[in-house]
């Protein structure tokens, strides 16, 4: 064999860089990931990874403290720290001071009160992350301590303290209050209802990617700011607003981002670096949170507490829903009340219910804030109802893949908000699917196979995420494509890669619509200065909306390509003509013209398309108020999905471990099998954590889980060996037929595990996750009961 | 700015630290510089003892084996001898941190560290370990038992150095068993955790036991009581059932964030009955 | 003080503060923004680095242990010519998404690699134990490094 050192490559290996042996992309066949070269050599620069000789480090400090009114803030001995260059405070915020992607009530840097522990009070700027930390630690800030609120329903009592003095509705953000159909001759009328109550945790993003940015100060003025963010455009909106700047100030820009899920979608780092950026003397400022700041001050997805009654016919017809729940939002609305309107709208899961009475409150607290997280409240109300189903499957003596074929959507129906369901539904296909897989056919044989001291079962969830904004605000997109003098192609994506890799695909349509090889394209990542407005990297939204505004942008360039080709060739029309890589052809006579020299027959507005794209919303006239709806109730496009968990409970210990995992997903038409799986899988190992050992758990206020030693997301071990099968239902408003995969598989895994937990020994908990300390408590309670449950 | 030595060799150690009385040694530093990062310790001066060459390798003394105490769990899991005449304690290892931590954790500075979740020490009380230490003046040894007071307290004076610890061979212990039950399957701090060593008759019948509990109380726990009460008895349910409830009476946990007391004191019951795994099954020597 | 180490192949020389954190050192100093920082405690691996050719974490290494040692980065690994087999797995078979786990991840791969060249996928796991990833569930990241064992192995018989 040919001479190699160590572990480096024949060129004959058959793997190679990616793009290089794959020819153009083709929609529906995977292609390695365009960001995957530079990120396995340590190349890409994340917005963590900028350093410069003259840069000065920004960081806060905090407030320690979950609620009191500001008295004063003693900085002093801070400022005059060798190596410190400012000491800053709300005194030195000159615009609003509150930022907010709904209601705009978080400060940038506390004036009046102190709303929860993680509240920035000053911002230092000093030389070096040594003197940062150390300057920060010598702050004092004198608060008058007042009593807090730390649990939404104690939060709405009477006399209970106020977060916000000023708010409308006391502690109460957003509420819901749904009734469809008839739902109290509804309760009546059912042959049998079950009942369930259900917590689940605050749980944390633990992006690997801490909050980062890097500001910089341009000759003119201007402040950029290269930050980890999924939401560049508004941004800059609420960095102008809260400081007072014009947002021609202001350029955001968002490379690759290393984990956001929800946790990045809104300000982190942005006001208080271009807040540095004004006061650095024009010197570069970096800001770099640690995890444990990271984790004190980030988002959360919100603790819920359901209670659930679900009421159906002998035959297993489902008639009748009541839900109440509470969701803790921490001091600031951040998307607390969208995550609620979400959390509504898929309370009843994926079926016909005709009756349901919906009530739902999203609550200040002075917790740690609530946010968008991967799953949007969704996550939450979906492991409840899958569990609901299964008890009432248990009950009723009903199958429970049966049960849930029997009222799955389908389209035509009305789901439990009343919504008529116009697109793509591809549940029963999911369930079917499942029922014929080995995992679940072949149960009870591999159940029966169980070591001494364990116990195993099977358990499942059906599963419903809505995609987009919903009715009000709108959900567009502006893609913007360029062929160059040199005859390259650019995309210029509007919604920023968190890592999900939509700038991969991004760059597989448009070489597959303009027959161009991979390494031919080029990205330009979110800018506001250089991309255009296209909607935050979120609600599953990035590559239907964007990826549409793109294939009319393609399509616009390819036929101006085309037309002027023609023109050259003195070919009456482009009819005969096609783009092949690097050139286009006019197959009847087999002349070439090479891109490079059409573009310099076009001019320069000639060389860019751009094309705007705006989703469809429902029309359904339901009655919602009118808050609901801004707050995006209802949508009108869903993906489905249908879980199974194969698992073993140790009987000493109390811990389930998870042997097999498998999720049959309807999003539509796969663009790249590759990333689809990706997105799965993530999906599931994000809501096994959430299901087994994720609990982001606070105290009067205070994180008792500050860090990765005490919060535990999965490691490699954890999380089991998983099969992602796709039902591939075209959903004609889609890209390709695609739709939204990125949130759907994380609301999977906890009601699957739940379950079954349950099929494995017979106990149900109604606390989560499902702790080995949980798990074995309701073990011996099932033995000292003799059984019953 | 702090100081930070790093000694080649005894000699060179007792130059520092005579020089550095006050110096703080690190060796790995998996948990030291954890707690420097957050500020707990701030040393002005600190020792890694990671060179030190007497502070590094295994050596077979014939009926003891000497682990010198900056050899990392790595290389003692990777040691023919160890897992050979120690299972119990290489089960330890294979469980402890991830393999970057024990890359650079030591065996050594587990025991310093004297935390009542440390991996290695429940093997090493139910081995009974003798510590050696040393000072420019001297040598002296300990029982492990007695070496570790209390949760991050060793008895260990300003110039002394933990050198190594001695195990015996002891082929009687035809079952060597380690278990940690943590909130997830790598990387988790204990939340209970048990090493045993039993000889089994071919008849089944429990000759002798060492047990030893880690998370449950201050530092790790043995019972003489719970040793005694399963000895000579046959190894099945029942016996260790009775056994089990005397260990939930004689553990002292606390409630923290990974865990419960009720539930760490009813672990460290249960997993006694993990023994039953080993009746009836052909015990092979050790 | 002065130090002398190897770094990716090239002795290297420098003047640092014997308590710099070896990250910081590389990062900051050095600008081989390759090794990342996510936790700085040990507990996520994404500063994962060669010393001696074994994983070491190093946010937990103060510049003084450098002294004397054969250091490789992420920037290292391929010798400066082409792609090291691990890299190109992971790229091939979707290993990386964010790709902030991901140095430390193809770090902990070759240590893995090196120690154990025909793990099974539950070695696999359990070698990649100290390295946290939260986009992938780790599947891919298992199945490219098992499709890179043969590569590896040529490699070596070399």
């Amino acid at each position: 064999m040919s001479k190699v050192t160590s572990n480096v490559l024949p060129r004959s290996s058959g793997i190679s860089r990616a793009g290089e042996r794959h020819g153009t992309p083709q929609i529906g066949v995977t292609l390695p990931r365009a960001d995957a070269l530079d990120k396995v050599t340590g190349r890409e620069l994340y917005a963590a990874d900028f350093y410069s000789s003259d840069m000065v480090w920004a960081g806060v400090k905090r407030a320690g403290l979950p609620h009191g009114r500001l008295v004063g803030i003693d900085a002093a001995r801070a400022a005059e720290m060798p190596g410190v260059l400012r000491v800053l405070t709300h005194k030195d915020v000159l615009g609003t001071n509150r930022q907010g992607v709904v209601r705009k009530d978080q400060p940038v840097l506390v004036d009046d009160k102190v709303r929860h522990c993680g509240d920035p009070v000053a911002l230092v700027l000093a030389e070096s992350r040594e003197v940062l930390r150390r300057a920060i630690r010598l702050i004092r800030v004198n608060c008058e301590p007042l009593p807090g609120v730390f649990d939404p329903q104690a939060a709405l009592a009477e006399g209970a303290p106020l977060v916000h003095e000023d708010s409308p509705e006391g502690n109460i953000l957003l509420k819901g209050d749904l009734s469809i159909g008839s739902p109290s001759d509804a309760e009546l009328e059912c042959d049998l209802i079950v009942e369930g109550c259900f917590e689940t945790p605050r749980q944390e993003h633990a992006y690997l990617e801490t909050e980062s940015g890097w500001a910089c100060t341009e000759a003119d003025g201007k402040i950029v700011i290269t930050c980890s963010t999924q939401t560049p455009f508004r941004d800059r909106a609420e960095v102008c607003e809260a400081l007072g700047l014009d947002s021609s100030r202001v350029r955001v820009v968002a490379p690759y981002v290393g984990g956001a899920f929800g946790g990045k979608d809104g300000v982190t780092v942005q006001s208080l670096l271009a807040l540095a950026a004004l006061n650095s003397g024009g010197r570069p400022v970096k800001m770099w949170w640690d995890r444990e700041e990271s984790f004190l001050a980030g988002t959360k997805r919100h603790a819920a507490k359901m209670r659930y009654r679900l009421g159906a016919k002998n035959d297993g017809t489902l008639h009748f829903l009541d839900v109440e729940f509470y969701l803790d939002t921490g001091p600031y609305d951040h998307l607390g009340g969208v995550v609620l309107a979400l959390a509504l709208e898929h309370a009843g899961g994926p079926y016909r219910i005709p009756h349901a009475a919906l009530r739902g409150w999203c609550v200040y607290t002075n917790n740690p804030i609530g946010g968008a997280f991967r799953g949007f409240g969704v996550t939450q109300v979906t492991a409840a109802v899958e569990q609901m189903m299964d008890i009432l499957a248990a009950r009723l003596g009903m199958d429970p893949v049966e049960l849930r074929l029997k009222n799955a959507l389908k389209i035509g129906d009305r789901n439990c908000v009343g919504k008529t369901l116009v697109s793509s539904t591809g549940l029963t296909d999911c369930l079917e699917t499942l029922s014929k897989h080995k995992l679940w056919k072949d149960r009870e044989a591999w159940k029966a196979g169980a070591g001494s001291s364990k116990r195993r079962g099977v358990g499942i969830a059906a599963l419903m995420h809505a995609s987009g904004y919903g009715p009000v605000v709108p959900d567009y997109a502006n893609a913007k494509l360029e062929l160059t003098r040199e005859g390259r192609i650019v995309v210029y994506c509007g919604v920023v890669d968190m890592g999900q890799g939509n700038a991969s695909t991004n760059l597989q349509i448009v070489g597959a619509l303009l027959n161009q090889n991979a390494d031919a394209i080029d990205l330009i990542q979110p800018d506001t200065d250089r991309t255009l407005p296209s909607g935050s990297a979120s609600a599953s939204r990035c590559t239907y909306t964007f990826g549409n505004a793109l294939i009319g942008a393609a399509e616009i360039l390819k036929d101006r390509i085309l037309q002027r080709a023609a023109d050259l060739l003195m070919i009456r029309d482009t009819n005969d003509m096609v783009l092949v890589p690097g050139a286009v052809k006019h197959l009847p006579s087999g002349r070439e013209v090479p891109l490079s020299r059409l573009a310099a027959f076009l001019n320069d507005d000639e060389r860019v398309a751009v094309h705007h794209f705006r989703a469809p919303v429902a029309r359904d006239g339901l009655g919602v108020e009118e808050n609901l709806s801004l707050h995006g109730l209802p949508h009108t496009l869903f993906s489905y999905g249908a879980h199974a968990a194969a698992l073993e409970v140790d009987e000493i210990t109390g811990i389930v471990d998870v042997k097999r995992y498998v999720a049959i997903s309807d999003c539509g038409k796969v663009i790249n099998p590759q990333v689809y799986e990706q997105q799965i899988q993530g999906g599931i190992a994000q809501g096994l954590g959430f299901a087994l050992s994720e609990s982001f758990d606070v105290l009067n206020g205070q994180v008792l889980t500050p860090d990765f030693t005490t919060y535990l997301v999965p490691t490699a071990p954890d999380v089991p060996e998983m099969e992602t099968l796709a039902v591939e239902i075209h959903e004609p408003t889609g890209p390709f037929g695609l739709k939204g995969v990125g949130e759907i598989a994380t609301n999977g895994p906890l009601p699957a595990v739940a379950n079954a937990v349950r099929d494995a020994c017979g106990i149900r908990c109604s606390e989560f996750p499902l702790t080995p300390e949980r798990v074995k408590a309701a073990l011996e309670s099932k033995e000292r009961d003799g059984g019953r449950e | 700015m702090r100081s930070v030595h790093l000694p080649r060799n005894f000699e060179e150690l007792w130059t520092v630290l005579g020089n550095e009385p006050d110096a703080a040694l690190y060796a790995g530093g998996t948990d030291f510089l954890v707690k420097m990062r957050s500020g707990l310790e701030a040393p002005e001066c600190l020792i890694c003892l990671e060179r030190v060459e007497e502070l590094i390798g295994v050596r077979d003394e014939g009926e003891e084996v000497f682990i010198a105490a900056a050899t990392t769990h790595s290389r003692l899991l990777e040691t023919t001898l160890i897992q050979r005449e120690f299972p119990v304690l290489a089960q330890a290892l294979a469980v402890l941190g991830s393999p970057p931590i024990r890359h650079m954790g030591t065996i050594g500075g587990n025991i310093v560290t004297a935390s009542p979740a440390g991996d290695t020490l429940p093997p090493l009380y139910a081995l009974k370990a003798e510590v050696e230490i040393r000072s420019a003046d001297g040598e002296r040894r300990a029982p492990i038992g007695d070496f570790i007071q209390g949760p991050g307290m060793a008895a260990l004076e300003k110039g002394e150095v933990v050198t190594g610890v001695r195990l015996g061979k002891n082929a009687r212990w035809n079952v060597q068993h380690y278990e940690k039950v943590g909130r997830r399957k790598a990387q988790a701090c204990s939340v209970a955790s048990m090493a045993a060593l039993m000889e089994v008759s071919d008849s089944g019948v429990i000759q002798a036991v060492r047990l030893a509990w880690g998370s449950v109380g201050p530092t790790v726990v043995t019972s003489a009581e719970v040793e005694e009460a399963l000895c000579g008895e046959k190894l099945c349910p029942d016996t260790l059932r009775r056994a089990a409830a005397l260990v939930e009476k004689t553990v002292s946990p606390i409630s923290d964030v990974r865990a419960g007391a009720e539930y760490r004191k009813t672990l460290a019951g249960a997993l006694l009955l993990r023994l039953n795994d080993y009746a009836n099954v052909p015990v092979t020597e050790a | 003080m002065r130090i002398s180490f190897k770094l990716n192949g090239t002795d290297t020389n420098i003047d640092v503060r014997p308590d710099r954190r070896v990250v910081d050192l590389l990062r900051e100093d050095m600008g081989l923004t390759g090794t990342k920082e996510s936790c700085g405690a040990g507990d996520c691996g994404a500063c994962t680095i060669l010393v001696n050719g074994e994983s070491r974490l190093s946010c937990l290494m103060l510049a003084v242990q450098l002294d004397g040692c054969e250091i490789t980065t992420v920037e290292g690994l391929d010798g400066g010519r082409s792609l090291h087999a691990v890299q190109e797995s992971f790229i091939e078979h979707g290993a990386v998404q964010c790709g902030f786990c991901i140095p430390g991840m193809v770090m902990a791969s070759v240590d893995l690699l090196n120690r154990n060249p025909e793990p099974t996928r539950e070695e696999i796991r359990q070698g990649l134990a100290g390295n946290l990833c939260r986009c992938t569930g780790y599947q891919k990241i298992v199945d490219a490094v098992e499709k890179a064992i043969p590569y590896c192995k040529a490699g070596e018989e070399s």
